[in-house]
């Protein structure tokens, strides 16, 4: 590794370690300056970050392009709901089911998607997420429609009479740290492995990846089905976190979101995607208060991003650690520094 | 090594009309350089490619090593032993040097660990530090393939054919855009390897193809021409025709 590359390798840890730091006593320090609400945005944050880190798998590592990555999100919430309400389960039985449910739908549509590419694969992925939006929304004696399924979620931990539950903010907000923590460890390790490299050998050049030996089919199905374990984990917090799930999960806007949150962070590095989506929900929280049209802010910003900053905003960030570079060297590093 | 490496029979692609490989039957013994001259058009990639499986010709058969590839895929057929580079450079770009020259090592072992990190494969790590020290990439290691010069994208080509443990390599123009410095110790690679591995060379610059190659075939609109050694090539009437026109009755 270039000695430029090392040293933007180093200064992302530490942003990363006070990140992470920052995290951690996110809620202690909230609750003290009276922010409770500020707690719960943070949280969402995180959940909805692994919507952006399934479409980044995809379109950052392996080259596929989904508008439909709301459906694996939207059935691990339908999946951990029925758990809770209709088979009355307990806590993480519900919690494996709805995970379960999320990415063996990814697994199904992964058979007939991922033998297409680019655009074509755009386009099935968002059929895929009609079809099953569409499905929920007219099979209302087992899903309620766009009404919901509101449940009660039971205890995540009982130890000797003391329950842990996610009514409590702090423990929720913990919870949903910690499994998100993980699913990015996860996604850490994957991409240093040699499958993470074959994803990126695929996504740069597919004809060379066979000619080499790999199969590309089988690799872009894998990362299909990881993208979509990522996201229902997502959807299966965010259904616990809002104690309900509805259709509108599975709608195609809501994958356009976790994809505009991934471009405008940064595509192709682990945690650009999670930034775009911490910068446009607070931005969403912030703005629509004032403005129902805010909209139109994210539209600017996208364009803008998108137009003088193809690497995101954790591009930017690197071109200002990388002090004052040239765009193209920094990109270089950015690039090169990628885990 | 002895015995037919490759052999083709009656293979035929066409393009709308046009059949840019026309019935040919095309045989590779074990040892030495092979090479395949023609002018533009006459075939040779499309031959290539539908050796390599990246099309599947309408009719005829391939065998290789004994074994029929017709109509397999690329990745299969390159798990047999067979690479070959582009005569439109093809590396990837994203990627390192060292990681692109990696994963085709790696292919070799054919289990993609999702967890394990790829710095722990140590014999991986020296076999793709070996195979940068022969092509002279060693200083460019940790650069992004995308960056590299012409003629450095063209040697860590070569060194990704390399590194998937070829038994036969086919290298599709690989000092076109190179410099006479780049041609020269690139001609000279491939001589040497030449020695252990078997490979069939297209080549358009006649000074490498005359210096390197043991046996030439000619190739013209879609046909094999002819076959024989340098010096029999350099004398043959017809072959003097596909490249010049046939001189005009006087």
């Amino acid at each position: 590794m270039s000695v430029g590359a090392r040293k933007w390798t180093t200064s992302m840890a530490i942003l990363g370690l006070i990140a992470l730091a920052l995290l951690v006593v996110a809620p202690l320090l909230l609750i003290a300056l009276g922010a409770r609400f500020w707690v719960n945005i943070i949280a969402e944050v995180m959940i909805w970050s692994l919507l952006a880190a399934s479409v980044n798998l995809l379109l950052g590592y392996t080259g596929l392009l989904s508008f439909g990555q709301a459906l694996y999100f939207g059935m691990g919430a339908y999946g951990v709901a029925f758990g809770l309400d209709k088979l009355g389960l307990s806590f993480w039985p519900s919690f494996a089911l709805g995970i379960g449910v999320g990415t063996l739908t990814a697994a199904v549509a992964g058979v007939f998607a991922v033998r297409l590419t680019w655009h074509y694969f755009a386009i099935i992925t968002v059929v895929f997420s009609l079809i099953f939006y569409f499905l929920s929304v007219g099979w209302k004696d087992l899903t309620n429609g766009d009404d919901g399924m509101p449940f009660s979620i039971p205890p995540v931990f009982v130890f000797d009479g003391l329950e842990l539950k996610l009514y409590d903010l702090t423990f929720q907000y913990y919870f949903v740290l910690v499994v998100v923590g993980l699913c990015y460890l996860l996604l850490w390790a994957l991409l240093r492995s040699p499958l993470g490299l074959a994803f990126r050998s695929v996504r740069d050049n597919d004809r060379r990846a066979g000619l080499i030996g790999l199969n590309v089919y089988g690799i872009r199905y894998v990362s299909f089905v990881i993208a979509g374990f990522l996201a229902s984990v997502g959807g299966v917090l965010f259904a616990l976190f809002a104690r309900y799930a509805t259709a509108s999960y599975l709608f195609w806007t809501v994958s356009g979101e976790g994809v505009i949150w991934a471009i405008v962070g940064g595509v192709g590095t682990l945690f650009g995607p999670a930034l775009g989506t911490a910068v446009l929900i607070v931005l969403r929280e912030e703005l629509s208060i004032y403005w129902e049209h805010y909209l139109l802010v994210v539209g600017v910003i996208v364009i803008l991003m998108v137009r003088y900053a193809p690497d995101g905003l954790i591009g930017l960030l690197g071109r200002l650690l990388a002090g004052g570079r040239r765009r193209e060297d920094a990109s270089a590093i950015a690039k090169e520094g990628r885990p | 090594m002895t015995g037919v490496v490759l052999k083709t029979e009656g293979l035929s692609k066409s393009f709308g009309g046009l059949r840019a490989v026309n019935e040919v039957d095309f045989e590779l013994l074990a040892g030495g350089l092979h090479a395949i001259i023609g002018p533009n058009g006459a075939g040779k990639t499309t031959l290539f490619n539908l050796i390599t499986g990246l099309l599947v010709p309408d009719t005829g058969r391939v065998t290789f090593l004994g074994r029929d590839i017709t109509g397999m895929k690329p990745y299969r057929i390159s798990r047999l032993g067979l690479a070959r580079t582009l005569q439109i450079k093809s590396v990837f770009d994203g990627l390192s040097v060292y990681d692109n020259v990696w994963i085709a090592a790696h292919s070799r072992v054919g289990f993609l660990h999702p967890l394990r990190p790829v710095a722990s494969y140590r014999a991986t790590a020296s076999k793709v530090e070996g195979l940068l020290e022969r092509l002279g990439l060693q200083g460019s290691k940790d650069e992004l393939a995308g960056n590299l010069s012409y003629g450095d994208v063209a040697l860590l080509e070569i060194a990704i054919a390399l590194a998937t443990e070829p038994k036969l390599l086919l290298l599709d123009e690989p000092v076109a855009g190179m410099s006479p410095t780049e041609t020269r110790s690139t001609v000279q690679l491939v001589k040497e390897l030449s020695k252990s591995v078997d490979i069939i060379l297209i080549e358009h610059d006649m000074e490498v193809v005359f210096d390197a190659a043991e046996v030439i075939t000619v190739m013209n609109q879609g046909a094999i021409l002819c076959r024989g050694t340098p010096d029999q090539i350099a004398k043959d009437q017809r072959v003097q025709e596909a490249y010049l026109g046939a001189p005009e009755e006087a």
